[in-house]
């Protein structure tokens, strides 16, 4: 039980999620963020394999609430650091109803990974955000697709990978989470993937859309976004490959 | 003929990437690389019906895997050329509309993933496949809608839009998920098998499962085809540029009636699913009417004008006459396309001169006023009632004796008696020098729409639905007890005769009525222009979510 409990700090569920979010704002090197987002969850899908137990199915509420309550509060985020918090929070949360399901731990570990990647992306874009603007803040860098169009291309990618859209790896993931739960739970599952989209929207509100707020700022370079490109085209390639193996 | 198939979909796909690639180098010449491959697409579209619709076994298209099939069926065809011609139409309007655009390549790269993930979306032959086309076109909706990034109605609206679609997403998934969950695959063929050899299975809270899922797809289809209360949007994506309007009425919008043919093997288990997607379409196409009334802005018009057809074609669903549904969205996908692509010009040439015909038929038609003139309205009337009914029940019956004793056939005529009557009350009340050569010219156009509507229907069922006893089985399914039915459509006959024998009567005495009625009308009329209040109750609901997550956050500190 106590791997377990400790589980529930790496996969964010809430009240202990709040450690993550402290965490991460305390790091402000952006590569330092991308890099404990992708780690965290590791170690908590390295917990539930060495809890070597049926995990309790009281942990699907609570998971499923702590991801509903963190994609709610995710409506009213403007600061993209903030943002990647949250949604990792909530989207990390529901790896526990994969455990439940009794998904082996190379499955569990995908899943936490397919979701911990865009966040852990958005992060790294905090530092040419800020560097731009003086804060990475919806609102503060609008415009951006009229300025910034590189940037906010990369920025729209990773928030729909981020929330689950096809054919990132998270729909897939998503997808696989949904065939293996009851209804119930697939009810609530799809209700917090409906309130990602409604936020990511109105994140992109105040980033892309909008008159350009600084029309001096250059431009990511061409190979920033080739790299980024690449490797979520690979990322997405075998994504599909997997689920269509999978399935 | 399997990669084919793949073709359709690659190309524009191809074409998307090109553009990204060679932007910068080609600059506004990459519109006609975006044009040449729309045009090769709806080649192999057209390639690919006349193959289909003459075969008489369907090619398989599969990667080998749970998703990346295709049937290569004739409902796919057809949905792929429609697509494909739309698309060639939009992208030939937009080389020249969008010239002075910034943002002139982004829009071109667009609209190509657009038209490769609704190719994606007919063609799919699997579960995975029909969600992910399904969910991409509502996604790129939203920044096609929104392309104007500086002007904020337009994403506000696209946000709409945007928001709407993921909720049709969710009954969709939730219904693949189930049929999943029952039956172990996701391909659509087996599927169907499966609920045919066991339409009784059950699935959560002991419901039948194939009436479960017939629930789900048709809230799937409400909200993508604009049905009430899901339509708000619709009208306001006029803020969109012309050819997302274009391709959006003419194309996306449609995707409902297309969902509920492609599930027509479960809807004939799911006969109360089929009733509520008539009654929804009822109240859609009744109030998609009126708003459209009551519209003074001419696109504003024309998308509640696309509600009320599309609440049509969801009625011809839900009567059971899917084949009749998808010839409706192409026609209707035709004839609103052509009125959207003209409305620009229209409006360029009304801001020079007025272009009103000031004559009797502008005078009744648009102005509402009574004209002097008139036939003895006693024969008038009965010509008007008697005359579309023989021309509709001939006609039917000559193409297909049988039908005239299906339920639904008998609502389709109601209502193409309905339409026919009106036009020629219509016709009816105009001056003209020689009325009655006028009304046999109605009559001679009535009898031919009627005639080529009625032959077009057939073809389309013995093309879509070339197994017979699927199509009685879906018009059994759609059916309801004779008592009921009978009693329903004396109510109706009798409520629709009625409003025009009281709508002549009040403009035969329009002084006297007009007065005593004014306080109602203008509760009904508030009623309407403020849009039966749908928009302020959305607007509530999200304020009050964005205000709870914004508490929350207080609360917790941002942790």
């Amino acid at each position: 039980m106590a791997w377990l409990l400790l589980a529930t700090v790496f996969l964010p569920l809430f009240p202990l999620s709040m450690v993550l979010n402290a965490t991460l704002g305390r790091f402000s090197h952006p590569l330092a963020r991308c890099m404990l987002l992708l780690l965290w969850p590791q170690i908590g899908v390295l917990a539930i394999h060495l809890a070597g137990t049926t995990i309790p199915s009281a942990f699907l509420p609570w998971a499923l609430l702590s991801a509903g309550l963190y994609a709610l509060r995710l409506l009213t985020v403007s600061d993209l650091g903030v943002y990647a918090g949250f949604l990792a929070s909530s989207s990390l949360a529901l790896t526990w109803g994969l455990a439940i399901s009794g998904a082996d731990v190379a499955g569990l570990s995908f899943f936490a990974f397919c979701f911990s990647f865009p966040a852990a992306l958005l992060t790294l874009l905090v530092g040419p955000l800020s560097k731009r603007f003086g804060a990475a803040y919806a609102g503060v860098c609008s415009g951006l697709g009229s300025a910034l169009p590189r940037l906010s291309s990369v920025l729209v990618l990773t928030i729909l990978a981020g929330i689950a859209t096809a054919p990132f790896p998270t729909f897939f993931a998503q997808l696989t989470l949904l065939s293996k739960m009851n209804w119930s739970g697939a009810l609530a599952v799809l209700a917090i993937w409906l309130i990602w989209g409604f936020g990511a929207a109105r994140l992109l509100r105040g980033f892309v859309f909008g008159k350009p707020s600084a029309t001096s700022a250059v431009d990511i370079g061409r190979s920033a976004v080739w790299a980024l490109a690449i490797s979520f085209g690979i990322f997405t390639l075998a994504s599909l490959y997997l689920a269509g193996g999978a399935a | 003929m399997a990669h084919l198939t793949l073709l359709l979909i690659a190309l524009p796909l191809l074409s998307a990437i090109l553009i990204v690639l060679l932007a910068d180098s080609l600059q506004k010449r990459i519109a006609r690389l975006s044009v040449v491959f729309s045009f090769i697409t709806l080649i192999l579209a057209v390639f690919s019906l006349v193959v289909n619709s003459s075969a008489q076994h369907f090619d398989w298209l599969s990667l080998g895997m749970a998703w990346g099939s295709s049937p290569l069926d004739p409902l796919g065809s057809v949905m792929a050329t429609l697509v494909s011609a739309i698309s060639l139409i939009v992208h030939v309007y937009s080389t020249r509309y969008m010239a002075e655009d910034p943002g002139y390549a982004r829009f071109f790269a667009l609209l190509d993933l657009m038209a490769a993930s609704i190719l994606l979306m007919v063609m799919a032959g699997d579960l995975i496949t029909l969600l992910v086309g399904w969910h991409l076109v509502g996604v790129l909706l939203y920044f096609l809608l929104g392309h104007d990034l500086q002007r904020p109605a337009a994403e506000r609206y696209a946000f709409w839009t945007f928001f709407t679609y993921r909720l049709g997403d969710l009954p969709l998934i939730l219904a693949a998920i189930l049929l999943y969950q029952a039956y172990g695959t996701w391909s659509l063929p087996a599927l169907f098998e499966h609920i045919g050899n066991t339409p009784d299975t059950q699935t959560l809270f002991g419901l039948p499962l194939a009436a479960t899922v017939g629930f789900l797809i048709a809230f799937a289809a409400f909200a993508r085809s604009a049905q009430f209360p899901l339509h708000g949007w619709l009208p306001y994506t006029m803020e969109g540029p012309t050819p997302v309007s274009v391709l959006m009425h003419a194309g996306i919008v449609n995707a409902g009636g297309f969902l509920i043919n492609r599930f027509a093997p479960v809807f004939i288990h799911a006969s109360a699913a089929l009733h509520l997607i008539f009654a929804v379409g009822l109240v859609t196409a009744i109030l998609g009417s009126a708003l459209m009334l009551t519209q003074n802005d001419i696109k504003k018009a024309l998308g509640y004008s696309t509600m009320g057809q599309m609440g049509f074609m969801l009625v011809e669903c839900g009567v059971g006459a899917f084949s009749l549904a998808i010839y409706h969205l192409i026609a209707h996908g035709v004839f609103k396309g052509t009125l959207f692509l003209g409305s620009g010009s229209m409006i360029g040439s009304a801001r020079k001169h007025d272009g009103l015909p000031h004559d009797d038929v502008y005078t009744f038609v648009v102005e509402r006023k009574p004209v002097g003139s008139r036939q003895p309205w006693i024969l008038a009337a009965a010509i008007t009632v008697v005359v579309p009914f023989l021309i509709l029940g001939l006609s039917h019956w000559l193409v297909d004796g049988d039908f005239v004793i299906k339920q639904g056939a008998i609502i389709l005529l109601f209502f193409g008696w309905v339409t026919g009557a009106q036009l020629l009350f219509l016709t009816y009340r105009l001056r003209s020098d020689n009325p009655w050569r006028l009304m046999a010219l109605i009559i001679v156009s009535l009898t031919i729409v009627v005639a080529g509507y009625t032959l077009m229907e057939h073809a389309f069922e013995l093309l879509l639905y070339p197994d017979q006893s699927m199509s009685a089985q879906i018009f059994a399914a759609a059916s309801i007890p004779v008592a009921t039915f009978e009693v329903l459509v004396t109510i109706i006959t009798i409520a629709g005769v009625a409003g025009w024998l009281l709508m002549f009567y009040s403009n035969s005495n329009h002084s006297k009525v007009g007065k005593g009625a004014s306080v109602t009308r203008l509760a009904l009329y508030s009623l309407i222009s403020r849009e039966f209040y749908v928009s302020d109750m959305y607007a509530w609901l999200t304020q009050a979510l964005l205000a709870l997550s914004q508490r929350l956050n207080v609360w917790l500190r941002w942790l």
